[in-house]
């Protein structure tokens, strides 16, 4: 009796299995993205093998940011300090994004060599982080300088 | 205060190392008396970690900005529940409460089991106040909440605005609570590899801890997402965040052993596999504390620089090595003493359980990781998007919602496939009677309809369960219905408990699927007495509203809201900005009613021309989310309440081990 019963069961976790792969590379397929900084995104040698679709992370160039009036959304550049990126974004934007903030994008490249964001992710730079990093080594040149990444909510903003 | 607190820590560290030292060699060397100043220092380490803690809190309220924390994370204007709150607002501080939680869980376990496990309790402690080390190490030398500035500014950062929330002040503890519950099983797990005492001691001592910590996981989840709809202003309540995500892999994992476990009560088999679970559960919750606290994900080329992230990684590696190595040891004394009867059992529906919440828990976990693996392979960090986890992961809810109905109509060891399809014919046919409705009403969205269908179908074999249960015992004990049901749930509380829960997942269930197939929204640039509608809402924009305190500036827009014709009173969404860190902070606001939700986001003002721009989403059903948790807290809470026969299992345990003592 023993015999039938492992064999169904074996047959069932084969078939579940089978399904989770199944499951797993449809899945996968539309959903993978390049995450670059804004150097690397912007090196005419970059991969484009997933699509026209990047993540990119850098800095929200200080003094750069346009509210768009009447609608939600925003003008910006996004900046890693060696290369800078015209950013569009229609959506509201979190209360994070303020000048300096570190900032992720996802979307494409228009044609008019602007970024066209459909996500928008911010952190507030940390006020004392950022002064003790000043006082200590201020000579840093400031481009390969990334922000500490806060570590202070529970959940990133949107 | 700062110097006082180092001192603690620092103490703390040595009481915690002396007693992984001396319970471990009080077990090999047979020595009682060591092992008792082991469980000694497990209270003193506690005494020091409350003093640690209470030196930060004190030096958080007197305002030391001179410390790097303290000016981190608070401010003068800081009210006074944030400034208790901002204990966890930072990396430093929250792994001195992770290790507060850990060290409090311990002492409770050595105090409740000073008469009892005698022979595990040496590992457990081992155990235990190793992880406790391992912590108390980071909070030592690598995240130090009393480090001192160069300079002492004149009034702090301020506590991150989003983080001033009522949600924020209790979810952060409700997922330390059970991340660092997982701990205790864990320990209990490795003392019985170690000893070879493989009996079901080790699970049924720390079964309720067990319960106790999936249950705050899974709250602190829930809270998670409900602090993030009231307060990030984008209207959704997860989003495939690997912050999210790290809470959610261990709470799959010990939803897996909650299940299998009972297996292994029944018929001894599963063994192997529930110690795999608990070790898991506890290696990923250790993981989740790391993502969280870590940031590796989020940001791109983080790892090598995260100074707490090559530690964390070798202390899982290490965690990992041990286990396996003590399981692969103890292999051939975990044979399951009995097989599965039947294909066709409950027991074989508690087995597809237990892989799809593994496939589940397996297919986040990659998902999240995968940056870093590609990172590590390519040297190029790739994203994975929410769809992949929507598609992943739908499937596999329904098939658990499936097993969730067939499980109280199966019968445990073999049931007949016809009694099987006759007790299934009351449900299926609600199944498709709730389908054709929903295709009668309109709704065409097929995740939906196969989503409340299979909803119908659980609630109707879960009340059969509960009417058939109560029904039979009406007839033994001649009570009445009400009687007879009451008697029943209070005899058997983990098994109509875990039902409950099951409710509160499907209500869960329908506010999920609600919520994100019937969601509207609409945006409007409005002047005074403009209005936007969506959905059955219409808003007018009356006037904007101002308010002002030490700690913050309010500014809001009031609209006058009308549920079609009828008056719905107003609601003021808005901005508030904060002096401290003069970060504005959107505060939204929302109608709730049982069907659905308004939700209103002040996106911009412009006082010149006097316009608002408005942005409304309209959630169907969202609230039964929140709902369902509150049922699933009652069932998961009933579930632990003692039963009369887990009171005699007990108290035969105690017997047996009063008589091998004397023997």
């Amino acid at each position: 009796m023993a015999q039938p019963i492992s064999r169904k069961v074996v047959i069932t976790v084969g078939l579940l299995v089978a399904g989770f792969a199944v499951l797993f590379s449809v899945g996968l397929k539309g959903s993978l993205v390049y995450y670059l900084t804004v150097s690397e995104f912007m090196d005419p040698a970059r991969k484009t093998d997933l699509g026209d679709n990047f993540r990119v992370n850098g800095i929200v160039q200080p003094g750069s940011i346009q509210k768009s009036q009447g609608a939600p959304g925003a003008r910006f550049i996004l900046t890693d300090g060696a290369k800078s990126l015209p950013v569009v974004y229609r959506k509201e934007v979190p209360d994070t994004f303020v000048d300096g903030a570190e900032a992720v994008v996802e979307g494409s490249l228009g044609a008019d060599g602007t970024f066209d964001a459909v996500t928008l992710l911010a952190k507030c730079p940390s006020k004392y982080e950022a002064q003790n990093r000043q006082t200590n080594n201020y000579k840093k040149p400031a481009g390969r300088d990334r922000p500490t990444v806060p570590t202070d909510t529970g959940s990133p903003s949107r | 205060m700062a110097e006082f607190g180092t001192l603690c820590l620092f103490l703390a560290l040595a009481a915690s190392a002396w007693a992984v030292i001396a319970s471990y060699n009080g077990w090999r060397a047979g020595l009682g008396e060591l092992v008792l100043t082991a469980e000694r220092a497990v209270y003193a380490t506690w005494g020091l970690v409350v003093l640690a803690v209470l030196s930060l809190e004190y030096c958080i309220f007197t305002d030391r900005f001179d410390l790097e924390y303290v000016a981190s994370y608070s401010n003068r204007a800081l009210p006074k529940i944030y400034k208790i709150t901002a204990l966890w607002g930072g990396q430093a501080g929250s792994l001195l409460f992770w290790e507060f939680i850990l060290i409090t869980y311990a002492s409770l376990i050595v105090l409740t089991n000073r008469r009892r496990n005698r022979s595990l309790m040496p590992l457990v402690v081992t155990t235990l106040l190793g992880v406790s080390t391992f912590f108390l190490g980071l909070v030592n030398f690598l995240a130090r909440p009393f480090v001192g500035l160069a300079f002492a500014p004149q009034d702090g950062n301020g506590l991150n605005p989003q983080l001033q929330n009522p949600f924020m002040a209790i979810h952060p503890p409700c997922l330390y609570l059970g991340y660092v519950g997982l701990t205790l099983p864990f320990a209990f797990a490795i003392a019985a590899l170690a000893t070879g005492r493989l009996d079901d001691t080790w699970f049924r001592t720390t079964r309720r801890w067990t319960i106790l910590s999936w249950f705050f996981l899974g709250t602190g989840i829930l809270l998670g997402g409900w602090w993030a709809y009231v307060e990030l202003g984008w209207g959704g309540y997860w989003a495939w965040d690997p912050v999210e995500n790290a809470s959610l892999i261990p709470w799959l994992t010990c939803t897996a052993f909650l299940h299998s476990v009972m297996i292994e009560e029944r018929k001894k088999m599963l063994r192997v596999w529930n110690l795999s679970l608990v070790i898991m559960s506890f290696l990923l919750a250790i993981l989740g504390t790391f993502i969280t606290r870590s940031g590796v994900i989020s940001s791109v080329h983080s790892f090598t620089k995260s100074n707490v992230g090559p530690v964390f990684a070798g202390f899982l590696g290490f965690s990992l090595l041990v286990s396996v190595g003590l399981l692969l040891h103890r292999l051939p004394d975990l044979k399951s003493e009995h097989r599965l009867d039947s294909f066709v059992s409950r027991e074989s529906t508690f087995l597809f359980n237990n892989l799809l919440l593994v496939g589940a828990a397996f297919a986040v976990l990659w998902g999240t990781l995968f940056p870093i693996l590609s990172e590590a392979v390519r040297g190029v960090k790739i994203t994975v998007g929410p769809p992949f986890f929507n598609e992943v992961m739908i499937p596999i809810a329904f098939a658990l919602v499936t097993l969730a109905g067939i499980c109280p109509v199966i019968a445990w060891r073999r049931a007949s496939p016809r009694k099987l399809l006759e007790k299934i014919q009351i449900p299926f046919w609600a199944l498709l009677g709730g389908a054709a409705a929903l295709l009668l009403f309109g709704v065409r969205d097929v995740y939906a309809i196969v989503s409340f269908s299979l909803a119908t179908f659980v609630i109707a074999t879960t009340a059969m369960e509960f009417y058939w249960g109560a029904r039979a015992r009406q007839r033994v004990t001649g009570q009445g219905f009400g009687a007879s049901l009451l008697g029943l749930v209070d005899r058997n509380k983990r098994r109509y408990g875990g039902f409950v829960v099951h409710l509160g997942f499907i209500l869960i269930l329908i506010g999920v699927t609600g919520s994100s197939a019937f969601k509207q929204e609409a945006t409007a640039s409005l002047k005074r007495g403009d209005s936007f509608a969506v959905g059955r809402y219409r808003m007018v924009f009356q006037d904007m509203v101002s308010d002002d305190n030490p700690n913050r500036e309010f500014m809001g827009a009031r609209l006058a809201i009308f549920d079609g014709d009828r008056p719905a009173g107003t609601l003021v969404p808005g901005q508030n900005f904060y002096k401290a860190g003069q970060n504005p902070s959107t505060e939204v606001d929302i109608r709730y009613t049982l069907r659905d939700d308004l939700y209103l986001i002040l996106t911009g003002f412009d006082p010149q021309e006097g316009r608002a721009t408005l942005k409304a989403y309209l959630n169907p059903l969202v609230n039964w989310i929140w709902i369902g948790g509150g049922v699933l807290i009652l069932g998961a809470w009933f579930a632990m309440l003692p039963d009369i026969r887990d009171r005699r299992r007990d108290a035969e345990a105690r017997l047996r081990e009063v008589q091998s003592r004397a023997a």
